[in-house]
């Protein structure tokens, strides 16, 4: 991550609202001044060895620090870790995501690890049990997570009021069953010695090994090249996959998991869950949380809202659990293009696989009712072929041929290597049938009287779930945005590039619209369309008035979204002669894009910090330890009236930061 | 004799004029140029006699029945002209006065810039002047105006109409964009595109429960007991029934009233769905022009099928439709037909004349989507470039921010702060 002012002010100021003032000082000065030791940062901070310790301690607990040691040399040097440290900012996305798909109990969990940073596995049982036993003890009330700054939205404060029925998690067998979800989740991972290097030492560590054991004299030729790069991408998902140990030896006791697979989702809504399958995980073992995988979850979330806002609401749903189905042994949004370069071919992870139908359907609620949200229309005006039609190949677009590519075969062996969906195809068969049929009933054109013949009605009734569900996964498949690939019969997988393009696309479309209006828009994509055109060409292709469409195109270059080139026609370079070129270049809109994002949320956490200094006098009453949980009884009516307000403005801004982060995760992560 | 052979030779000539000038009438249009070949081998002019055609060609030169044109791939060429146009000219008082003629005639249907007129020539201005007043008080030219260059005094025949390209198409009235014509078909066309691609449909309520709002996405995690109920069961007889009264008449589902099926199912709205994947009836261009052309909306102006080509592109532009591709047949679709407003734009207009529904937006399509940029004050700020703690402008002192807070009554209390502050 590229660490520009406003990142580092954000980082700074995030890190300040979570952990004080101490840590973000020392936070933003490693940000500006680079890797630096123990009395370095002393010098620059001003302050003492002892104090930036401390503060060295609390960031390193939190993850937010990258330590290296040269062998044989005295010092350690340091180094801000600014990936995990704007990770804070998505810290209630993620906790409200852990709430909706693995429970309440499992939020709780999460929540108790975000705020103690890593922590070893026995340390947190030990904090769970003393909190089961007080609550058994006394009556129930004090949650252990008093101001949680980041305190995202309402839906917080809702599972707190709810809290004061007793404690979430009952027992530690209940706890040791949410942490071994939470891990083959990958959600949490192990913490091991690399994990404090930052990705270059990493590098840099690998390489040598590399260099020391195959190639004592040196690296020579092309062949000896392309084994060095291998040996060093095997060295580095060696590094990574260390992370992953707890899982895999999870993995090892199968039949417990692989029960809990089937349950899963289940035993979300229903709580009850047998404790007693679970392996007792290793109390040594220190954990945090894997923020990759946790943005993989995120923009299945932002991909499922996307598709609600192009297509609706229940097909939206059926791709919420394509998505999740897909995605579960996805590890990051983004491969890293050393690693994972030419490991495709032995690594399970790369790339999506499929889905089948099958699969689909049983992970349906049942509660949700496939007939709506789709259209009907007469069989004869549907074609079947069209719509039934089989890419077998990504979409292959200019710019991410490479990427594509590597994708198409790795899902197309995956594809050959599942024995589970060649069972299936039998049932594939089954259902082809209705499919077929399957859109009868009325005719969809609007213009005619919509009649409704005495069979159609029971025919009407006569369309399976399983058609109901194919016909959203086309309509997925259709779509301009390309949600869905279709790529074998009743087989769909989900290319993330081209979507996640077209999700881009429509964000940044979305703030041109809104701020420069429709013809704004209609004029960029019009550029985005024809590549570089004349400002003479551009009124008769975009039907607007000249000297409108001049004034709107000063607009648009002052907000930074299109720019103009100027092409001489002649040596004497006349500035009446000259061709004005207009051309959009979309990347460099994004970088703007993201750019005021970050400046976006440093002014709102600004506006917070503000306010608060002008409440003052009403927020340190609030931390007497008499007012403190009975604000509303002890304080003076003007008083507390002022709090709550402030309170509202506190979610409101806090709020506001998630939600441009919404959009920074879509442009730079996801 | 000789006089005689003279007065014979006018005559044999006047003959053969009239006669050649009434074969190339036969052959070919008032564009159509006849190479010296193509007028021989009319056989008027005896034995391919090149000497009389000399003179033939001649006279009916100097009566302006034939225009001399020099072709650079054929040589020299001529063109007939129509009598009533030579008699134009015969009747023209001075010699500029016919070079100015002929040449606006040449410009033909673009017409020609005054300066033009001047420059090739060579004329003093005033002359030219004079020449084209006269002319323009005969009622032989008439002023025109050009799109591409709208500044420019230009002439042309009284007896053209102004070219394509010299008016800027059907989009033009007098030289100006017409945007109100545009805007017009273009809500027409959206129309049309957003009723024959998306099915209209009703969809209960999410949430179930009347007060619920609109909540959009369905939330997963926690079922609502509210939600079972509505979503649980399928599509029941009844809500089939309040399907059919809906679509059948548009104007019950506006007042939101189910009331035809009596049913209980009321806490349903009409939405537009989208169509089934591989529908074969989304519109195509044709279809769409073939509409315009039927409702004779357009009375004084034809629109092909390539200006409503242009029509639908902006509109794609706009992000409103989108073409999808069914087998060979390219077809427009409007996008993200569930948030269209299922009452037709003009209606909401009328709404609005009659001072209904002032709160809502009226655009064309869909609310465009938003996001955390947009929705903050710093995403549409004027001075957002310079907004920086510690400059003149700031987070801390934002108004914009107080605004959205709703703590618009505090801007006071800001201010005299900041006045302290040095």
């Amino acid at each position: 991550m590229l660490v520009t002012k406003p990142i580092a002010e954000l980082c700074a100021l995030l890190i300040d609202e979570l952990h004080g003032e101490l840590p973000s000082r020392i936070f933003a000065m490693l940000l500006s001044k680079g890797r630096s030791t123990v009395p370095q940062l002393s010098q620059y901070t001003s302050m003492t060895p002892r104090q930036v310790r401390h503060g060295l301690a609390v960031l390193q607990q939190h993850n937010l620090l990258f330590y290296h040691v040269d062998p044989g040399a005295e010092l350690a040097f340091y180094e801000a870790n600014p990936d995990h440290a704007y990770n804070l900012v998505r810290t209630g996305k993620i906790l409200e995501m852990i709430d909706t798909t693995f429970g309440a109990p499992a939020k709780d969990v999460m929540q108790s690890l975000l705020l103690s940073g890593q922590t070893r596995i026995s340390d947190l049982v030990a904090a769970y049990q003393e909190k089961i036993e007080q609550a058994n003890k006394s009556a129930p009330g004090v949650g252990d997570d008093g101001d949680f700054g980041a305190e995202p939205n309402g839906a917080d404060g809702d599972s707190q009021s709810t809290k004061s029925g007793g404690p979430l998690v009952k027992s530690t067998a209940h706890l040791n069953t949410i942490l071994c979800r939470l891990v083959e989740a990958e959600l949490i991972d192990v913490v091991h010695a690399k994990s404090f290097e930052s990705s270059e030492d990493i590098l840099k560590t690998v390489e040598k090994e590399v260099m020391a054991k195959y190639f004592p004299g040196g690296v020579k030729g092309n062949k000896a090249k392309a084994e060095f790069q291998e040996r060093i991408a095997e060295g580095l998902r060696k590094v990574r996959g260390e992370s992953k140990s707890l899982k895999r030896k999870l993995e090892q006791n199968g039949t417990a998991a692989k029960r809990r697979r089937l349950l899963s989702g289940i035993s979300a809504v229903n709580g009850v869950h047998d404790e007693d399958m679970d392996p007792a995980l290793d109390p040594r073992q220190v954990i945090r949380i894997n923020y990759e995988k946790c943005l993989v979850d995120l923009r299945n979330r932002r991909l499922v809202q996307y598709a609600s806002d192009m297509i609706g609401e229940t097909t939206a749903y059926v791709y919420g659990v394509l998505l999740k189905l897909l995605t579960k042994d996805l590890p990051r949004c983004r491969s890293d293009p050393v690693m994972d370069a030419e490991g495709d071919n032995e690594e399970s992870e790369k790339g999506p696989g499929s889905v089948t139908t099958e699969q689909i359907l049983d992970n349906l609620k049942t509660s949700v009712d496939l007939s709506l949200g789709i259209g009907k229309a007469e069989r004869r005006h549907i074609s079947s072929t069209a719509a039934e039609k089989i890419e077998s190949f990504p979409p292959k677009k200019k710019r991410f041929i490479e990427e594509t590519e590597v994708d198409g075969e790795a899902s197309a062996d995956e594809d050959e290597g599942d024995d589970e969906s060649s069972e299936e195809s039998d049932y594939d068969s089954d259902y082809k049938a209705p499919a077929t049929n399957g859109t009868n009933g009325v005719n969809g054109t609007n213009g005619t009287r919509v009649k409704f013949e005495e069979a159609a009605a029971p025919k009407e009734r006569r369309m399976d779930r399983p058609s109901m569900l194919r016909q959203h996964l086309l309509i997925l498949a259709e779509s301009t945005q390309r949600f869905v690939r279709h790529c074998g019969s009743n087989e769909w997988t989900v290319d993330f590039i081209p979507v996640m393009d077209s999700l881009r696309e429509a964000e940044l479309d979305s703030v041109i619209e809104r701020t420069c209006g429709r013809q704004g828009l209609r004029l960029v994509r019009i550029l985005r369309a024809k590549g570089k055109l004349d400002e003479k060409a551009l009124p008769n292709v975009a039907l607007m008035r000249k000297p409108e469409l001049q004034q709107k195109m000063l607009e648009m270059q002052t907000a930074g979204f299109v720019s103009v080139q100027e092409v001489p026609r002649d040596l004497k370079a006349d500035v009446k002669k000259s061709f004005f070129l207009w051309f959009c270049d979309v990347d460099r809109s994004y970088n703007r894009l993201l750019d005021t994002s970050y400046r976006t949320m440093v002014h709102c956490v600004q506006v917070l910090e503000a306010l608060r200094q002008k409440e003052r006098d009403v927020l340190e009453t609030t931390k007497r330890t008499d007012v403190r949980g009975r604000e509303k009884d002890t304080m003076r009516k003007s008083y507390y009236e002022r709090y709550s307000r402030f309170l509202d403005c506190e979610r409101k801004l806090f709020a506001q930061v998630m939600r441009v982060d919404d959009l920074v995760s879509v442009l730079r992560d996801f | 004799m000789a006089s005689d052979g003279k007065a014979e030779d006018s005559v044999k000539i006047q003959i053969l004029k009239d006669a050649l000038y009434d074969e190339m009438r036969q052959h070919g249009s008032e564009s159509r140029a006849f190479s010296q070949k193509d007028i021989l081998d009319l056989n008027i002019i005896p034995n391919g006699n090149l000497e009389l055609l000399l003179q033939v060609v001649q006279r009916l030169c100097d009566d302006k029945l034939l225009v001399g044109i020099a072709n650079h791939h054929a040589g020299m060429a001529w063109r007939w002209r129509s009598k009533e146009e030579a008699k134009k000219y015969t009747t023209l008082p001075n010699d500029e006065t016919v070079m100015v003629y002929s040449i606006i005639d040449e410009a033909g249907a673009d017409g020609i810039w005054n300066r033009t007129i001047k420059n090739k020539l060579n004329m003093h201005e005033a002359v030219v002047k004079n020449c084209i007043k006269f002319l323009e008080s005969k009622g032989y030219i008439a002023s025109m105006k050009n799109v591409e260059h709208p500044n420019k005094k230009m002439y042309i025949k009284a007896t053209l109409r102004p070219s394509e390209r010299a008016t800027g198409g059907p989009w033009f009235t007098e030289g100006e964009l017409d945007t109100a014509f545009i805007t017009e078909l273009e809500g027409i066309v959206f129309e049309y595109i957003k009723t024959k691609s998306a099915y209209r449909g009703s969809q209960p309520h999410p949430g179930g429960a009347a007060g619920a709002g609109t909540t959009k996405v369905p939330k997963r995690g926690a079922v609502t007991a509210g939600e079972t109920t509505a979503r649980g069961t399928k599509r029941s007889a009844t809500e089939i029934s309040n399907d059919d009264t809906t679509t059948s008449s548009p104007s019950a589902a506006q007042t939101k009233g189910t009331s035809g099926g009596g049913t209980a199912t009321s806490k349903s709205r009409t939405v537009f769905l989208p169509m089934p994947a591989g529908y074969k009836h989304y519109p195509t261009v044709a279809e769409i022009a073939k509409f315009i052309h039927d409702t004779g909306i357009t009375n004084n102006t034809t629109l092909g099928e390539a200006d409503i080509q242009q029509l639908v592109d902006v509109l794609t532009y706009d992000g409103l439709v989108e073409m999808v591709r069914v087998g060979r047949r390219r077809g427009y679709r409007v996008a993200r037909a569930v948030k269209q407003d299922t009452v037709p734009f003009h209606k909401r207009q009328k709404e609005r004349e009659a001072g209904n529904g002032l709160d809502l937006p009226l655009v064309q399509g869909a609310e465009p989507l938003s996001n955390g940029l947009t929705e903050a004050p710093c995403g549409r700020c004027p001075v957002f470039q310079l907004c920086e703690e510690g400059g003149p402008v700031s987070p801390s002192n934002c108004v914009y921010f107080l605004q959205w807070l709703e703590l618009e009554d505090l801007p006071k209390a800001v201010a005299p702060n900041v006045a302290v502050q040095p």
